[in-house]
């Protein structure tokens, strides 16, 4: 029994008597018999002898025991937490250091864990390769650690198999002298990269394939054409005036190093006075990008054509003969000249390595190498491409050369082009061993699988892009006993011993960190989650290409790309990314063929907008004698006779979790995405099987027919071609016309009571001016009134890129609906980010739109339209200026959405919270409340961070610091496009922002006082360019 | 009062108001009849239709209740489908009893008797209906009572500044007034069903309700001093009621929604829908029930003139919004009206538009007015215009405002539809059992216009033809 002695302490007859009669007094039988049965100390006190009190001790300590059980943290043991774990108090979130690696390149990543539990990732801002920012699948690779469907079994020909079942393979293996290949993953573990090399060195017959799933690494393929060596190129775009794209979406989610392109080319656009500097974007692309969104020049060209632009460009500047260059190709290059080596010019990764190359030499000539583009040394030596090495290893696996096949998080069965075999091949070798997430299409087809440890469950070690190292630490042991590591199993299968991830990175370790000092130095790492001064070195060497460019082709043209939100379909199983939708064309839950509209009526193709969802005509893509059935969209910008597909969808994972199914009155099994098997399975179409080599990402001469079938397609947005003048949503100007007007965006604003503008005629007085709310005398007192919230976001800035989206997700529990209710429109995304189409009139108004985008979160009006109509003041207005949702207090009238003008509020159309699986219930947020069926929800300027921030500095008996407070989507904004803070500091960044002269409200005419400002847009186009030379 | 004197010389001038040379007796037994035979297989197969309507309204309320909101077409642009297009029919619906009631009551209209108590008894099942809407189309139906000003412990009061609320009191104060009009104004019939019941058990339930009735000369004049306050205390609340209903709209800042003109405009369209049902109803029930004369052809011309009327009076409320909004010259505002007439919903809008302000112009007609058919096909056309004017105001409204981003599409369910058909099961099985087991006409009353009850009226008559006036 718990005893307290604070509670159960020897309890002493006190002095005083107290009597209340005579009779009394004198204990009289009688009176002691009535008292007896009333319920006077004791008589509540049951016949077992456990009282009430002794009950509830028991159930507190039964209830902490519970919740201690449900923890997991990185010890073997469950203790209470009167052995509580340094560091550790339960309810105070604790941050790490690690990182994630992301098409072969370490993320740095900063892990925010309660109580054991990782549920949120940010950017490491310390790091040198980092703002502190991060991507969209920096944010979703939380929900992946969480994946219900995650492989839990080592499997061996379909059955479990127990880890030593793989450890006996091993050693046979590693006796029988067998031959091994190993298809890995990019990585830049080095600890990975030891333990290769202990494999090459130990086993006579060693094959080691990096398989990327998007293919050939053009870039680095065509750096070693023209340097010999594969350099990695790190660009400065905030010292750069002049920007080419020639089909490069650098700014881009996919993009290894986007996020940091994205930080230093918004810092080379922020306007903060007139006088400041802006550089110069020209896209040259096939699809629209989110770089494409940011051009100042965007010339939409067929694949084919932009090498030719390149080797226009080149010869231009007199370096290369190629084509006769025309009046823009001219001007580029007269500008990138005249710029003094203050310009980029970068190449996607659909061009080939040609251009690539061709590309390093034009940037060398104008002098941009070492002032604006350092060239890194990964130390790596030349590589030939997997376009090569893959189809000599499968030859070999065909020929019954390779006996053990080890497959490290890869899906080569899925991704592969037919044409190479591989899938045939895998069934010749004895021991395929397969290293996953889930049991997906390679999984199933060898003969063992292993589940992989998630990088929150394991240690590993990675190097970020510009080569600093940085360390993998994990925050929480597996989730599944079985889950291994890559670097685990390859010591494995190097020594057929089990060892810990732990010790095999320290090895590595010590060749990098002082010996003496080692603990203390690893600690650091640890804790700052990189090892400074170990980045690449940075070479000047002299390129040189005179190479011949791929001929254009007249065929259609299919670009496969990798998936803005899936990637090549490793994050398909993730809802967050399913139901995340496409920064461009703003699909959810699908995959399309991307047409201009030109092209789409060439084909007779329609794509038509109907009660809220697109139903699509089926197109049947054919090429290299493949064929995959698609629906088509039209997306204007798009280049014509060109089509984009997406890799990563139409995946088949398997998984042991039951089925949901509710009876027909209960709508459970259909609203809960997660009801019927794995998310991913069945959402779109497999598209890299059209490519036969792996060095194709352009197909040259593709066939499309329509099907004659119907597809419908959900957006989160209609389209909408955007009238500036009539609806001043998005305003923008060039960059001329801020510099005359820096307050172009308040041209004509309508004036309202309460805004800056005046008016010539009229005074309008403000409708109860002294007796608002704010002014009263319970807001002046509330402590809480000392700070005023509000948020600047600059559409100069933003790229679109979604990640704000996810944190925000990530942050504050929103749920995922499913394909079906975003079509209804019952989407929970607090953010959104509004896509429009600009055009500047013109006959031909959907072939060259510009695109805008605009973040929008709940505004937070000062005069909150939903509040005053609320019956039941569900939504109320806090002491700093925020507008808040009280969950419990709402009985989901929906009237506070109806009349918000922005339409950021969100409804929980179904019970979604419900039925969220176990794991991913561990993904949320213990800080805001899960929401129930019935009641709105929306963005609450991340109040619980406001508030913890607050806490903190209360019990540290300060002040708040100035900018402390951060919100989820400004923290992950790697354009750094929103601002948030204290509007009654003056020199806050939001202040300081709100300054800014492009600033605006939105729909301030409507007199709601919006504490949320946008900065208006501004481009930095060439006049001297004509028209009719950019179409 | 002179008004008496002017009454009793202005009946040789007017039409009879009953027909068929009925004395009071048989206007008791015609009426009385139908509350003691066994109904006719008609109402059999009516009840049948409209208690199995009912049943899937229950059916759908459990499942909606179960499942959420999401069960309905509703979506995030589109907040408020059809429970609340629903409602605001409902409610106009409810409109005519109480005006017939009352403001004709104190407007003399001695033509009101004929209907009155079937029109009552139609608003009073309407409200019921509508409140119904605005309960169950909450996200969170278990503690609607919030919106209640109950005392509690938190002092948590309800936010009197939402025009929510004041539909809560609106609605409830007006089906609260209307009932005890209706039960006032049925306790003189009541006891002569009471005086007429065979059945012990009858007797018993109607006397309770007849309030010890005896017809003595100091229970009608307390019955008619009462009934005259209440109609003045319910004259107000006809014309508040809908003006409140319309401020939901009208207080919200939405375009389409934010105008001025709203409550006339309502309280019209409340009172040409209410006419409209009460014309549908009464045209079956005087058919089935052989009351032709009571419920004669006059009363039926009567009520299409003030349909003609607020007819127009709608019509000419729309044409204004389209003037105010390009008036306005705010893109916001005339985007919201071309895109009623021209956008995803334009069909609705012209349904509207024909139904509203078109086909009532037909009674300038006389023999149009005059024609039972055509009368009861156009009310039936009128109540669909209205309810789609009222989807039209709702869901156009919302689906495209102010950022073109969130401009979404509203689909009904199967849900909506059955919901909405069920809700007329519920009215209509009340009404059945108000026809079964109520006098249907309020037969006291219609006695006091015969030219019989004029206590002068045998000074001027031959005692041999007394229906000759």
């Amino acid at each position: 029994m718990i005893s307290l002695p604070v509670i159960d302490g020897p309890y002493s007859e006190p002095d005083l008597k107290m009597w209340r009669s005579h009779p009394h007094l004198h204990q009289d039988p009688d009176l002691i018999e009535v008292a007896s049965e009333e319920l006077i100390p004791g008589a509540s006190e049951g016949p077992t002898g456990t009282n009430r009190r002794h009950f509830m001790q028991l159930l507190g300590a039964s209830m902490a025991m519970a919740g201690l059980a449900a923890c997991r943290r990185p010890v073997e043991t469950i203790m209470p937490f009167s052995d509580r774990p340094e560091e550790l108090i339960p309810g105070v979130a604790l941050n790490y250091a690690t990182a994630m690696n992301f098409r072969g390149v370490a993320r740095p990543i900063l892990a925010k864990s309660y109580d054991g539990r990782p549920v949120k990732l940010e950017g490491n801002p310390d790091h040198p390769n980092a703002s502190g920012s991060s991507s969209v699948f920096d944010q979703a690779s939380l929900l992946q650690l969480y994946d219900p469907d995650r492989s839990k079994q080592i499997l061996h020909n379909g059955s479990n198999a127990s880890w030593q079942d793989v450890l006996n393979l091993l050693q046979q293996t590693l006796s029988g002298n067998r031959r091994i290949a190993v298809l890995a993953a990019p990585d830049s573990s080095p600890t990975r990269a030891r333990l290769r090399v202990e494999l090459e060195n130990q086993f006579s017959s060693f094959e080691w394939i990096d398989y990327r799933s998007e293919g050939d690494d053009s870039e680095a393929l065509g750096f070693q054409m023209a340097y010999g060596l594969p350099l990695r190129p790190i660009y400065d775009f905030q010292n750069a005036e002049i920007i080419v794209s020639l089909d490069a979406d650098f700014l881009g989610t996919t993009a290894a190093n986007g996020n940091w392109n994205t930080y230093s080319f918004t810092q080379g656009r922020k306007l903060n006075g007139v006088e400041d500097q802006m550089s110069r974007l020209y896209v040259m692309e096939s699809t629209y990008t989110s770089t494409g969104t940011m051009a100042d020049h965007r010339l939409r060209m067929r694949s084919d054509q932009i090498s030719d632009f390149a080797s226009q460009l080149a010869t231009a500047l007199g370096i290369y003969s190629g084509s006769t260059p025309d009046a823009l190709a001219s001007e580029i290059a007269r500008e990138l000249l005249n710029s003094n080596g203050q310009c980029i010019l970068v190449a996607g990764e659909t061009q080939p390595p040609e251009v690539h190359a061709l590309c390093a030499l034009i940037n060398d000539t104008v002098g941009a190498v070492g002032a604006t583009i350092s060239l890194l040394d990964t130390e790596q030596s030349p590589q030939n491409p997997q376009s090569q090495t893959l189809p000599a290893l499968v030859d070999d696996m065909e020929s019954g050369l390779i006996d053990v096949l080890l497959m490290l998080g890869v899906n080569p069965v899925y991704d592969a082009p037919p044409a190479l075999g591989f899938h045939s091949a895998l069934e010749r070798v004895n021991d395929s061993i397969h290293l996953g997430l889930h049991v997906d299409e390679t999984a199933q087809k060898s003969t063992w699988h292993i589940p992989m440890a998630h990088f929150l469950e394991a240690w590993g070690d990675g190097r970020s892009w510009n080569g600093t190292l940085t360390p993998v630490q994990p925050l929480i042991a597996p989730l599944y006993d079985n889950a291994r590591s890559e670097i685990e199993i390859l010591h494995a299968l190097s020594t057929g011993q089990i060892a810990s991830g732990y010790d095999l990175v320290r090895q590595t370790w010590t060749s990098v960190l002082d010996d003496q000092e080692f603990e203390m130095q690893w600690r650091r790492v640890l804790h700052n989650g990189y090892l400074e001064g170990t980045g690449y070195d940075s070479v000047t060497t002299e390129p040189s290409f005179d190479g011949p460019l791929a001929d254009s082709h007249s065929g259609l043209e299919l670009i496969l790309r990798l998936d803005s939100t899936l990637l090549d379909g490793s994050f398909a199983n993730n809802a967050w990314c399913q139901e995340l939708p496409d920064p461009i064309t703003k699909i959810v839950w699908d995959n399309v063929a991307v047409m201009s509209p030109k092209t789409a009526a060439d084909y007779g193709l329609v794509c038509r907008y109907s009660k809220g969802r697109y139903i699509s005509d089926v197109v049947r893509i054919s090429a290299n004698g493949q064929q995959v059935d698609l629906p088509i969209w039209i997306l204007p910008g798009h280049a014509d006779e060109t089509i984009s597909v997406n890799l990563g969808y139409g995946r088949n994972i398997s998984t042991t979790r039951p089925q949901r199914d509710t009876p027909f009155w209960d709508k459970d099994d259909e609203t809960d995405v997660y009801a019927k098997g794995t998310l991913a399975t069945g959402i779109g179409t497999n598209v890299s099987i059209l490519r036969n080599t792996f060095s194709q990402s352009v197909i040259p001469d593709a066939n499309i027919t329509a099907t004659g079938q119907k597809w419908t397609i959900v957006t989160t947005q209609d389209h909408g071609i955007l009238d500036t003048k009539s609806r001043p949503i998005v305003r923008m100007a060039t960059l001329d016309e801020y510099r005359e007007d820096p307050a172009f965006a308040l041209q004509d604003e309508v004036p309202t009571p309460s805004s800056d503008v005046k008016t010539d005629f009229q005074e309008y007085p403000e409708l109860w001016k002294d007796s608002h709310p704010a002014k009263s005398t319970a807001f002046r007192d509330s402590d809480y009134w000392q700070n005023q919230w509000g948020m600047v976001i600059d559409l100069n800035a933003c790229t679109g890129c979604n990640a704000c989206i996810v944190a925000c997700q990530a942050e504050n529990n929103i749920q995922v609906v499913g394909k079906k209710e975003v079509g209804n429109g019952r989407e929970l995304h607090w953010l959104r980010i509004d896509r429009y189409f600009v055009t500047d009139g013109g006959t031909q108004l959907d072939a060259d739109p510009q695109i805008v985008m605009q973040p929008i979160p709940c505004q937070h009006c000062e005069n909150a339209p939903c509040e005053s109509v609320c019956p039941v003041a569900a939504t109320v207005h806090s002491p700093d200026g925020t507008n808040q949702m009280i969950y419990n207090r709402c009985i989901g009238t929906r009237y506070c959405a109806n009349n918000c003008p922005y339409k950021v509020r969100r409804y929980n159309f179904y019970n979604w919270s419900k039925t969220i699986p176990e794991t991913v219930q561990m993904a949320q947020n213990p800080n805001v409340s899960i929401r129930f069926r019935g009641v709105m929800e929306k963005c609450s300027f991340c109040i619980q961070r406001i508030r913890e921030t607050q806490k903190r500095a209360g019990l540290e008996k300060r002040s708040l610091h100035r900018d402390e407070v951060v919100t989820a989507c400004q923290q992950a904004c790697p354009a750094e496009a929103i601002t948030f803070g204290d509007l009654n500091d003056d020199q806050s960044q939001v202040s300081q922002a709100m300054q800014n002269a492009r600033g605006y409200k939105l729909l301030a005419e409507l007199n709601i006082k919006p504490r949320v400002s946008y900065l208006a847009r501004v481009r930095n186009p060439n006049l001297d360019l004509e028209p009719a030379d950019i179409s | 009062m002179s008004t008496s004197t002017d009454h009793t010389a202005t009946i040789p001038a007017e039409p009879p108001l009953v027909t068929g040379n009925l004395g009071f007796h048989d206007i008791t037994q015609l009426v009385s009849y139908h509350t003691e035979k066994r109904p006719p297989s008609v109402w059999y197969m009516t009840l049948l239709v409209s208690s199995t309507l009912l049943s899937i309204l229950l059916i759908l309320i459990g499942y909606l209740v179960w499942n959420g909101v999401g069960v309905w077409g509703n979506n995030n642009p589109v907040g408020w489908g059809w429970p609340i297009v629903n409602f605001v029919f409902w409610v106009g619906i409810g409109h005519a009893g109480t005006l017939i009631s009352a403001i004709l009551f104190l407007f003399r209209q001695q033509w009101r008797t004929a209907i009155n108590r079937s029109a009552e008894a139609m608003t009073i099942f309407a409200v019921i209906c509508a409140l119904l809407f605005p309960t169950i189309h909450v996200g969170r139906v278990w503690v609607i009572y919030w919106t209640l000003p109950l005392p509690n412990q938190m002092e948590m009061w309800p936010q009197f500044k939402s025009p929510l609320l004041w539909d809560v009191f609106a609605v409830s104060v007006y089906f609260t007034v209307s009932l005890v009009f209706w039960y006032i104004g049925m306790v003189p019939d009541l006891a002569t069903l009471r005086d007429r019941a065979r059945n012990t058990f009858k007797r018993r339930i109607l006397g309770f309700f007849s309030l010890g009735w005896s017809g003595a000369n100091r229970h009608w004049r307390n019955y008619e001093k009462t009934y005259l306050l209440l109609a003045a205390l319910a004259t107000p609340l006809v014309l508040s009621v809908h003006s409140v209903v319309s401020f939901d709209f009208a207080v919200s800042i939405i375009p389409g929604w934010h105008t001025t003109i709203f409550p006339p405009y309502f309280v019209a369209g409340a009172i040409f829908s209410g006419f409209a049902m009460v014309m549908t109803l009464l045209i079956l029930a005087r058919r089935i029930y052989g009351i032709e004369n009571i419920i004669t052809i006059d009363h039926l011309e009567k009520m299409a003139i003030i349909t003609l009327l607020t007819g127009t009076m709608v019509g000419f409320a729309y044409i204004t919004e389209f003037f105010i909004a390009w008036y306005s010259q705010v893109e916001y505002e005339q985007y919201a009206f071309i895109n009623r007439a021209t956008g995803p919903y334009a069909w609705a809008y012209w349904i509207m538009m024909s139904c509203n302000l078109l086909f009532p112009q037909f009674f300038w007609v006389k023999r149009l007015r005059r024609s039972i058919p055509f009368l009861f096909v156009t009310s039936i056309i009128v109540n669909i215009g209205m309810w789609f004017e009222r989807f039209v105001i709702t869901v156009t409204s919302l689906h495209r405002d102010f950022l073109p981003s969130s401009w979404d599409y509203f689909n009904p369910t199967w849900v909506d539809m059955l919901t909405f058909a069920g809700s007329f099961g519920l009215f209509m099985t009340l009404f059945l059992l108000f026809l079964r087991f109520m006098p249907m006409v309020a037969m006291a009353e219609v006695k006091m216009v015969l030219p019989e009850s004029d206590p002068h009226f045998y000074d001027d008559h031959d005692e041999s033809e007394p229906s000759t006036h």
